[in-house]
Order: C-alpha cells, then sequence, then structure tokens
C-alpha cells in the first residue's frame, strides 16, 4: 500500500468536501496546507538564497562585502517594534529603486517600443490585401482610444472608443474561454489521480 | 428551484461529465496548432548537445495542467540528446522540477552533472534573469545539491545566456513575461513558453511580435506535443474529458441565456 | 530622516540600475552585479519577516481562544518542514520531499481545481448577453470552447482556424493595447517612485 497516495487521496477528498459546504474537516486541510506552504518556502529560500550567496560566501570566502546586505536584511525586522519601526523603509526602498531603475528601459523597449513596432504590418502582400493586419491596427488604436481619459468620450473619440469596447470584449471573451478550458483541465488532472492512482479504476 | 440546489445540480453533473468521459479510452488525434509546431520543429533541429535552460516557474496548484506540458518537452529534450540546465523561479517549482527532471532524466538514462543538472531556486526573479546574463555561477554558486557548479562537466563551458541556446519557461502566470523582458530584450535570449491555457491570450501579443519565440498552451498544447513526438501521455488521455466539459459548460451557457430571455419576455 | 534616508537610498540605487544599462564600465558592470546580489538576499529575509509575522498572529489568536484548532495545524505544519528538512535533508526520497509530494501539492492543486465548480456554476448564473457588449464576449467565448477540443477539428477544419483567428487578431490587438498602457504606465511610475514623488511604499510598518 502507497501510503503517500492513500493520504493524498483522502485530503483530495478533504478539500472537496467544500463543495457541499465549509466544514471542519475542510478547514482542518485549509490550515495545514498554508503552515506546510509557509514551511516548505522557509526551507527553500534558506537553503537556496541565504544559505547558498549569503553566509557561505561571507564566512567561508570572507566577502565582507556582503555584511551590507545582511545587515539590510536584519533591518527587516525592525517592523515588530514600534520605535524603530522605520528602518524597515531603508531595504524596501534599495529593492523599489533597484527594481524601477531596471523596469525603465525594460517596460519601454518590451512592452511599448516592440510591440508598436510589431503592429505596424504591411497592409498589401504579394498583391494581397492584409485584413488581419487592418484589424490589428484598428483594434490597437481603438482600445487605447478607450483607455485614454484625459479626454471626453465624445464625436469620433466617442465613437472609436466603443469600438475599442467590442475589441476589449473579444479579448475578454477568449480570456475567459481559456480560463475555463484551464480550469477543467485541472478538475481532469485531479480526476486522473483519484481514478487511476488512488482508486485504482483505471489501469 | 432555489440557488443551493442548482449548484448542487450543477457541481455534481460537473463531476460526473468529467469521471465518466474519462473512463472512455478512445483516443481523438489531434492537429498541432502551428505554435505547438514551432516549439517542436525548433528542438527537434537542434544540434546534439545543445544545452537548453528549462525554469519551472509554476506552482502545485497548476500541476494537472502543466505537468503534461513539461514531461513532453522534457522528453522531448532528453530524446534529441539535448542537455538540459533545470531551475525554478517559484518556491514550489523547486521541488517539482527537481524531481520531474531527475524522474525523466533516468528515464533516457541521463547522467547528473554530465546530461543535466538542476539549479534550484532564487526568490528575486528578476534580479536572478538580470544576473544570470552576466554569469550563471553567480547566481547559483551551487547546485539545488550543493555541488559547486565548477566541478559538474555540464557547467564546464557554460557561463552566461551566450551559452544557452533557448530558455523554456514553464510557467502558470506571468514569469516568462519577465524572462522576454529582461532576458529576452537586454540578452537577446531566445525564449519559448509552456503555459497554461488560462495565460495563452497574456502571451499572443509577444507571440506576434516575435519577442516569443513560441508557446505550448495548455493540456490541448501537452496533447499535440505528444502527439509529434511520439510518446503519449497525461496531455492525450484528457482530450475526451476536455471536449466533455467543454461541451457542458456551452450547455450550461446556453441554458442559461434562454432561460433568461424566455423570463424577460414573460415580465416584458 | 525616517522619510529622506529611504527616498534618498532609492534614488542612488534606481539611477545606477537606471544608467549601468547604457554602461559597459567594469565598475558600472561590478555595481550592477552586486546591487542584484543585494536585492536577492534581502528578498529572501522578507519571507522570514512574514514567516515571523504569521507566528506571531496565529499565537496571538491561540491565546485568545479563536480558532485555535486550525492555527494549532497551521503552526505544526510550519514548523514541521524545516524539522523535516534538518533531519533528512531536501533530496529525492527525504520525508520533506515526501510531504511536498504526497501533501501540500496534492491539496495545492484540489484548492484550485474547485474553481471549475465554480466557473461552471458563474458560465450558467452570470453569463448573459444582455447588452451588445456582453452578446459579442459571449460569442467569441463559446467560439474558444468549441475550437480547442479535438472533436470539432474532427467535424471541420474551420473551428479552430476562426478560433485562432480570433486569438491572433483582434483579441491580440486589444490585449497588445492594454500592454502598451501598462507599459508607459509602468515606465512613469517607476520614474516617480525614483524621484521621491510616489511613495506609497513607505507606508504599511
Amino acid at each position: 500500500m502507497d501510503w503517500g497516495v492513500m493520504i493524498a487521496g483522502l485530503l483530495t477528498l478533504a478539500i472537496y468536501s467544500f463543495l457541499y459546504k465549509d466544514n471542519p474537516v475542510y478547514k482542518a486541510a485549509e490550515s495545514l496546507l498554508i503552515g506546510l506552504s509557509i514551511g516548505y518556502a522557509l526551507v527553500i529560500y534558506w537553503q537556496t538564497t541565504l544559505m547558498d550567496i549569503l553566509f557561505y560566501p561571507l564566512i567561508r570566502d570572507t566577502k565582507l562585502i556582503l555584511i551590507i546586505p545582511l545587515v539590510l536584511g536584519l533591518m527587516m525586522f525592525s517592523r515588530f517594534t514600534r520605535k524603530f519601526s522605520w528602518l524597515s523603509r531603508i531595504p524596501i526602498a534599495l529593492m523599489i529603486g533597484a527594481g524601477a531603475g531596471v523596469a525603465i528601459p525594460a517596460m519601454l523597449y518590451a512592452r511599448t517600443l516592440k510591440q508598436v513596432s510589431a503592429s505596424v504590418q504591411p497592409m498589401i502582400e504579394n498583391g494581397n490585401f492584409n485584413i488581419s493586419a487592418l484589424v490589428v491596427v484598428i483594434g490597437m488604436i481603438s482600445t487605447l482610444a478607450y483607455f485614454y481619459f484625459s479626454r471626453e468620450h465624445d464625436g469620433v473619440m466617442g465613437k472609436v472608443a466603443r469600438l475599442g469596447t467590442y475589441f476589449l470584449m473579444i479579448f475578454f471573451g477568449a480570456t475567459f474561454g481559456y480560463t475555463v478550458m484551464s480550469r477543467l483541465s485541472t478538475l481532469i488532472g485531479r480526476v486522473d489521480f483519484l481514478l487511476i492512482d488512488f482508486l485504482h479504476v483505471i489501469q | 428551484m432555489d440557488r443551493l440546489r442548482v449548484r448542487w445540480i450543477i457541481f455534481s453533473s460537473l463531476f460526473i461529465v468529467v469521471v465518466l468521459s474519462y473512463l472512455i479510452t478512445l483516443r481523438i488525434e489531434t492537429t498541432p496548432s502551428p505554435e505547438v509546431r514551432r516549439a517542436f520543429d525548433y528542438l527537434e533541429n537542434l544540434p546534439d548537445s545543445s544545452v537548453v535552460m528549462i525554469s519551472f516557474d509554476h506552482e502545485a496548484s497548476s500541476l494537472p495542467e502543466i505537468q503534461p506540458i513539461t514531461l513532453a518537452l522534457l522528453r522531448h529534450a532528453f530524446r534529441r540528446n539535448l542537455r538540459v540546465v533545470g531551475l525554478s523561479l517559484f518556491a514550489e517549482g523547486t521541488a517539482i522540477g527537481y524531481r520531474m527532471l531527475n524522474k525523466t532524466a533516468q528515464e533516457f538514462g541521463r547522467v547528473y552533472g554530465q546530461d543535466y543538472l538542476f539549479l534550484g531556486f532564487k526568490p528575486q526573479h528578476i534580479s536572478a534573469i538580470l544576473g544570470m546574463g552576466e554569469s550563471i555561477r553567480r547566481v547559483f554558486p551551487e547546485d539545488y545539491s550543493g555541488n559547486k557548479l565548477d566541478n559538474l562537466a555540464l557547467m564546464k563551458n557554460i557561463s552566461n545566456y551566450g551559452d544557452i541556446t533557448v530558455v523554456i519557461s514553464i510557467a502558470d502566470g506571468d514569469r516568462t513575461v519577465q524572462w522576454i523582458e529582461y532576458a529576452g530584450a537586454r540578452y537577446k535570449q531566445k525564449i519559448i513558453a509552456g503555459i497554461t491555457a488560462a495565460m495563452i491570450t497574456t502571451y499572443d501579443p509577444y507571440l506576434g511580435s516575435g519577442q516569443l519565440y513560441s508557446a505550448v498552451g495548455g493540456l490541448k498544447g501537452a496533447a499535440e506535443y505528444e502527439n509529434l513526438d511520439g510518446h503519449l501521455g497525461g496531455g492525450n488521455r484528457g482530450m475526451i474529458s476536455q471536449t466533455a466539459a467543454h461541451l457542458f459548460i456551452i450547455s450550461l451557457i446556453a441554458i442559461g441565456n434562454i432561460l433568461y430571455f424566455r423570463n424577460r419576455k414573460g415580465r416584458g | 530622516m525616517a522619510t529622506r534616508i529611504p527616498l534618498l537610498i532609492c534614488l542612488i540605487f534606481g539611477v545606477i540600475m537606471f544608467l549601468q544599462y547604457f554602461s559597459v564600465h567594469p565598475l558600472a558592470k561590478a555595481a550592477y552585479s552586486n546591487i542584484l546580489d543585494w536585492w536577492q538576499i534581502i528578498f529572501a529575509f522578507t519571507l522570514l519577516v512574514g514567516a515571523a509575522g504569521f507566528m506571531k498572529n496565529s499565537l496571538k489568536s491561540i491565546s485568545f481562544r479563536k480558532e485555535t484548532p486550525y492555527k494549532t495545524i497551521a503552526l505544526l505544519g510550519l514548523v514541521m518542514m524545516p524539522i523535516l528538512a534538518l533531519a533528512g535533508g531536501t533530496r529525492i526520497g527525504s520525508p520533506f520531499l515526501w510531504v511536498f509530494e504526497n501533501i501540500q501539492a496534492p491539496m495545492q492543486a484540489t484548492v484550485f481545481s474547485l474553481l471549475a465548480f465554480f466557473v461552471a456554476s458563474a458560465s450558467f448564473r452570470g453569463f448573459r448577453a444582455r447588452t451588445v457588449p456582453a452578446a459579442i464576449l459571449l460569442v467569441a467565448a463559446v467560439i474558444v470552447l468549441i475550437g480547442r477540443v479535438p472533436i470539432t477539428e474532427l467535424l471541420s477544419s474551420t473551428f479552430p482556424k476562426v478560433t485562432f483567428w480570433i486569438q491572433n487578431y483582434p483579441s491580440m490587438a486589444a490585449r497588445r493595447a492594454i500592454l502598451i498602457g501598462i507599459g508607459l504606465g509602468s515606465m512613469t511610475t517607476a520614474l516617480r517612485v525614483i524621484l521621491g514623488i510616489e511613495r506609497t511604499y513607505l507606508r504599511g510598518e
């Protein structure tokens, strides 16, 4: 008997009991999941990051510059005191500043320039009219018009913004369809486990 | 009919539809989409011993959908004699990726440290992605098992993205976006995505602009990839249930709308 | 001082990380690599702080006899994983990985799969073609649901073609516009953060 599969199966059914109604069995399973998730993450973070790139280089290789991030990291714990809680802003400011600094060129290139340039496609290819390219340009411009709130959406602007709404609805509809597909796949995966591994209904 | 009763009928009907359809062992051939074919052809045509980096950027919650995609890609990579460097930018993806990589490698008789290795996890994903562009060893001085990278044969001639042919990010969220926007934009690293179906529309603009080379999306994408590779697995097993569940949802939408318009007409 | 020092640090590190993008000077590269390392290390400490906060709140709830059994189970789970890792390591076959594979991962996947039921319920109760935009949304969703199953490919190759066209053109165009908007917004927000105009990250101690 595979105890692991047995426990996994019983816990799966405990979670599914929520579909009937919220109950102590489900709550207990959920609490266990929360605790295990945090404990698991603690181990992984400690082993792969703090030991690997902080304590080993600092102690074994005497890379003394790492005292700076160690002190900054410990400053995060000042959040638990009332008097010195402002100290925790310093390491947060470093992370936020560094993130903002690297984000500017990335956003400009990858999200803005590259996307705009990709939208500019030839309308006529090999003598044929490429309606799809026209749809992309119209869709993009009208959706951007919808999100432009510095001007009243009336007249021509209003009509273009309304067209943008329809393109957005197509996007949301497609996303909903794919999301439904994804959720159903997750359910199918659990049914696979229950039927094959847990109940051995299918070999 | 009261709301709770309707809810109960819907829940139990969905479960019955999925279970009963899963018991049908019929296999429906599925035509590969252009994106899946592109991903497959790329790996298929890589020279022997090319280095592929696979990043397990997902949580355990999406495992039922992501696992068939991951296994299909891993099997293809090992069948093609590609060398695989695994890592994770999600805590839960670490244990999952570590296990799947080792298990699949053993199926093909691959040797750890020579044909594949698992670097481990780093929590700040942007820092890790950018750092590997300069030096993989600086971000991961040791692998997940505690071996120094300098002592591993696979890492002998690998220092940064310049030595990695392609990065395959297997994600259930927007982690792949960071690969595209940082590794792809700054270091011109080629990226292929293995993603859940829910994320497909998120990545379409990147596919359209060429920033993302290709994507294998959802359980259907896994089924298509398995068919191309000739190794059927979880993707194909789920297709009948997927079909039945989709038709069930469509019928629910249709019934809901018919009832709505009928009631509206009655009130009008 | 409590505000000025963090703002100054944000400015310094933000400017360094922005300017290094345009420089290949060894000093710029060294600063870049070191800051990336520090960022990684400090980020790891945030989890420790989060875990400590969770423990503090759970113990407080237990002392007030509020949801005692559930908080106790959560704390036991939290403590169990590091103990297992210390005792048996984290490699294949270890108790740590066994607990992850047979308890944590299955429960996580099952919780997520509950959404399938709620999506089905929402499809029946909420998905109505009340207005023209709602009808367009509904039609697009149904086309995707029909087009992405193998059986419809057997009936006609038109279904997947229509699905892919909708996905790759009109839907993609809207998503692209959203992406461009987000990109522009992110850039301005990043600039505001670096310059100290945006200070929301300084709140919430």
